[in-house]
């Protein structure tokens, strides 16, 4: 990884170098920006995050791209989740950040107000187009300043499952949308039944969304709209020891996850179920093998509270230092509206934001299962959350990494909301 | 006043090579011209080092002084807090438990990575046929073993019904996989860095050579036997090697990281238990963006580092012989 990115950072230094000249060129405020030159050859750095599968799509969406444009090529690099976000902290601050990159709304807040990205507005109708763009979606992509970002497409929380493995198990399928208790049945069933290989499902409490869901359906957010904890230290603990009856008897020992880190316990084949963004269905299916995964809704206490909500993930953006902002905002249009990256990507960067994408994903198979997950849903659907607060993505995998150290039995739940607490109040700055 | 006495060789030094003598009485240090343009063609020589350390070493390591007494988020400007890391780190829990974990990591892995070089090189000292071979084969997993994929290799046999769980399953011994338990994850850390042995077994190696065959011959005569030959005559005589060994390995111990961050996955899991100090550091600096108590925390493990070798050499004037000393 140190290879990489040694590399990039000196292609950053040069691009930085250049930049200096175009910045002071270009940073008079009010002008139209130029036209896109087809001339001049031109080569965009791009990164995402994301496993084979993706960068396979990737490199078919590139190539349409530069059929469409011969004068720019497109360089591209990926990684994991993790890593990647680390790699451009380091790039922030040595203002060495790719032409585009792939985008989370979690840190958009964080780079975006921090003069990092490119203010996408200015190519509004001129280089990017956003009639085809659900007007709900596009904002998501707005701070004070401008539009830094612009969803690819939209995902809500799901119920994964994998048929083959519960054949085998013999076992009937979680319908899905009805009571908790119906669900730990099923897990426990699942459990019973596979002889220690095969588990019925995941610490429904590890992860921050499985907390957010069980907040809201007691109408409840994450957090207030000043940005802060909305929730005691005390309604944490209790949420993880909820858990507990289910990691001693029913769901995977967390012990066996940590061995194949990075594929989770559902994608290994561990486990017939898990809780996730509908968007990973397509990343299901590749690392798990499995010949189909269906999709249902997560359990609830409460059918009558709008738990569920439509979570833009994906975003694509371009970097405020880029020497190519014309180009840059031509490849983000291109990724964004063309039928082509529809038929490339399908759902699997969510459903497409964009109709003129939609039209071209044509889905069918698992894609269409996600849009008919989503359509099914419909009634679930309440108002998204505000925008994540700047530090959202470090808060998240701090809840993560102590949500596994419970299932490992090396803190408890009570010391583990203490650590949230005094971690978070750190990260938020109070 | 000795002036006069510590300059007369001095005169009569340069007087011999031909430079001025009044030139040298004045500036006090007999410095000829022909050596000035020497020390410059060695600076320039020395330039593209020097202008790496400066820009690459020790410019980064003056600025994370001023960070370590700075919140700095990577996006914003550093805002000066004075001590407040060092507070917040003698509260922190995770950092304790990053500080446990690293001195059992020394502590118990650098002894035992010291007798294992010694102990090989001692067997590979025997003059037998393929000794060579040997000395390539054991020096072998130190040359790969810093890198990723070795990590990712121990990953694979440490875990459940992997090599290693099937062989001790094979005796009657039913841990389970290692990677993903909390206790047996730092023995496969510290079994992971005694298997890299190789660089303070050459080393030793070049120190066993170098010991004089007719101490063993006279000890032989006054009847001791293998034990005792090794205590009176191999350890005092190897005392400098052992010292520089050891002073090395500690150092290096403490600043393990790649092996930890890919077998930990980069978070310090299982539960914590590979958090070591400068995965820690790295998580605070890059995960959490924290650049100002990260880089507190480096300036803590090289003050720790400087402190524990400052002992060390004060001990060494006990155990450690060197050739031609009076004692």
């Amino acid at each position: 990884m140190f290879r990489t990115l040694s590399r990039r950072t000196l292609t950053g230094v040069a691009a930085l170098a250049a930049t200096g000249l175009v910045l002071t060129g270009c940073g008079g405020g009010g002008d139209e920006p130029a036209a896109l030159d087809t001339e001049e050859q031109i080569t965009l750095n791009y990164t995402f995050w994301g496993n084979d599968d993706r960068a396979a799509r990737y490199d078919q969406a590139i190539t349409a791209f530069e059929e469409k444009f011969p004068n720019i090529t497109i360089n591209d690099t990926f990684t994991d989740y993790p890593s990647y976000w680390e790699k451009r902290q380091t790039e922030a601050a040595g203002g060495g950040l790719p032409d585009v990159m792939q985008f989370d709304y979690t840190y958009l807040r964080q780079y975006g107000d921090n003069g990092l990205l490119l203010n996408l507005e200015e190519y509004f109708d001129n280089g990017v187009t956003t009639d085809a763009i659900d007007e709900s979606l596009l904002t998501t992509g707005k701070l004070e300043d401008g539009t830094f970002a612009i969803p690819t497409g939209y995902s809500a929380w799901s119920v994964f499952q994998n048929p083959g493995l519960l054949a085998e198990a013999g076992v009937e399928p979680y319908e899905g949308g009805t009571s908790w208790e119906d669900y730990n049945t099923y897990m426990a069933a699942v459990t019973e039944a596979g002889g220690g290989t095969v588990y019925g499902g995941t610490d429904t409490t590890q992860r921050i969304q499985d907390f957010e869901l069980k907040l809201r359906q007691d109408g409840q957010e994450l957090f207030t709209e000043e940005g802060e904890l909305n929730f005691t230290q005390e309604e944490l603990a209790d949420h993880w020891k909820e858990g507990q009856e289910n990691r001693d008897k029913v769901t995977v020992p967390q012990s066996k996850l940590e061995e194949i880190n990075p594929v989770s316990g559902f994608g290994g084949n561990l486990t017939t179920s898990e809780m996730s963004w509908s968007n990973f269905l397509g990343g299901y299916l590749g690392d798990s093998g499995a010949e189909e995964i269906t999709i249902v809704a997560p359990p609830t206490s409460n059918p009558d509270e709008k738990d569920l909500y439509r979570k833009v993930g994906l975003m694509q953006a371009a970097s405020s230092s880029t020497e190519h902002p014309e180009a840059a905002a031509a490849f983000v249009d291109f990724l964004i509206n063309s039928p082509e990256v529809g038929e490339i990507f399908g759902a699997t960067l969510g459903i497409p934001a964009s109709e003129t994408q939609l039209e071209g994903a044509n889905l069918e198979g698992p894609d269409k299962a996600v849009k008919d997950y989503l359509d099914s849903v419909e009634d679930r659907i309440g108002d998204s959350p505000a925008a994540p607060v700047a530090g959202f993505g470090a808060i998240e995998q701090t809840f993560w990494d102590l949500g596994k150290s419970i299932g490992l039995g090396s803190v408890t739940p009570d010391d583990a909301a203490q650590q949230f607490f005094d971690e978070a109040s750190v990260t938020l700055g109070n | 006043m000795t002036t006069d006495s510590a300059h007369a060789p001095a005169a009569t030094r340069t007087a011999e090579s031909g430079a001025r003598p009044a030139d040298s009485r004045r500036t006090g240090a007999p410095r000829p011209r022909r050596r000035n343009g020497d020390t410059i063609a060695g600076y320039v020589f020395l330039s593209p080092w020097l202008l790496g350390f400066v820009g690459l070493t020790l410019g980064p390591m003056l600025a994370s002084l001023y960070l370590a007494f700075t919140d700095y988020n990577l996006f914003t400007a550093p805002e000066w807090t004075g001590l407040e890391n060092l507070t917040r780190m003698a509260e922190d829990d995770k950092f304790w438990s990053s500080v446990r974990i690293t001195l059992i990591y020394v502590l118990v892995g650098t002894p035992i990575k010291l007798a294992a070089a010694l102990a090989v090189a001692m067997l590979l000292n025997y003059k037998a046929r393929g000794t060579g071979f040997f000395r390539s084969a054991f020096y072998a997993p130190s040359l790969i073993g810093a890198s990723v994929s070795i990590a990712i290799v121990w990953r694979a046999m440490f875990s459940t019904d992997g090599p290693v769980d099937g062989t001790l399953n094979l005796f009657g011994i039913n841990l389970g996989g290692w990677i993903g338990n909390p206790s047996l994850i730092m023995p496969m850390m510290i079994l992971l860095a005694v298997w890299q042995f190789g660089a303070p077994m050459v080393i030793f190696l070049a120190g066993l050579k170098g010991v004089p065959a007719e101490l063993y011959e006279a000890a032989s005569v006054d009847g001791a036997k293998p034990w005792r030959k090794f205590i009176s005559v191999t350890v005092p005589m190897l005392s400098p090697v052992i010292f520089f060994n050891l002073l090395l390995e500690m150092i290096n111990a403490f600043q393990v990281f790649a092996s930890a961050y890919i077998i930990g996955s980069g978070t310090g899991g299982p539960g914590g238990a590979t958090n070591f100090y400068t995965v820690y550091l790295y998580t605070r600096a890059f995960a959490n963006n924290q650049m100002g108590y990260a880089s507190a925390m480096a300036w803590v493990l090289l003050l720790a580092v400087g402190v524990l070798a400052f002992i060390l050499f004060r001990t060494s004037k006990n155990w450690v012989h060197y050739a031609g000393d009076s004692k």
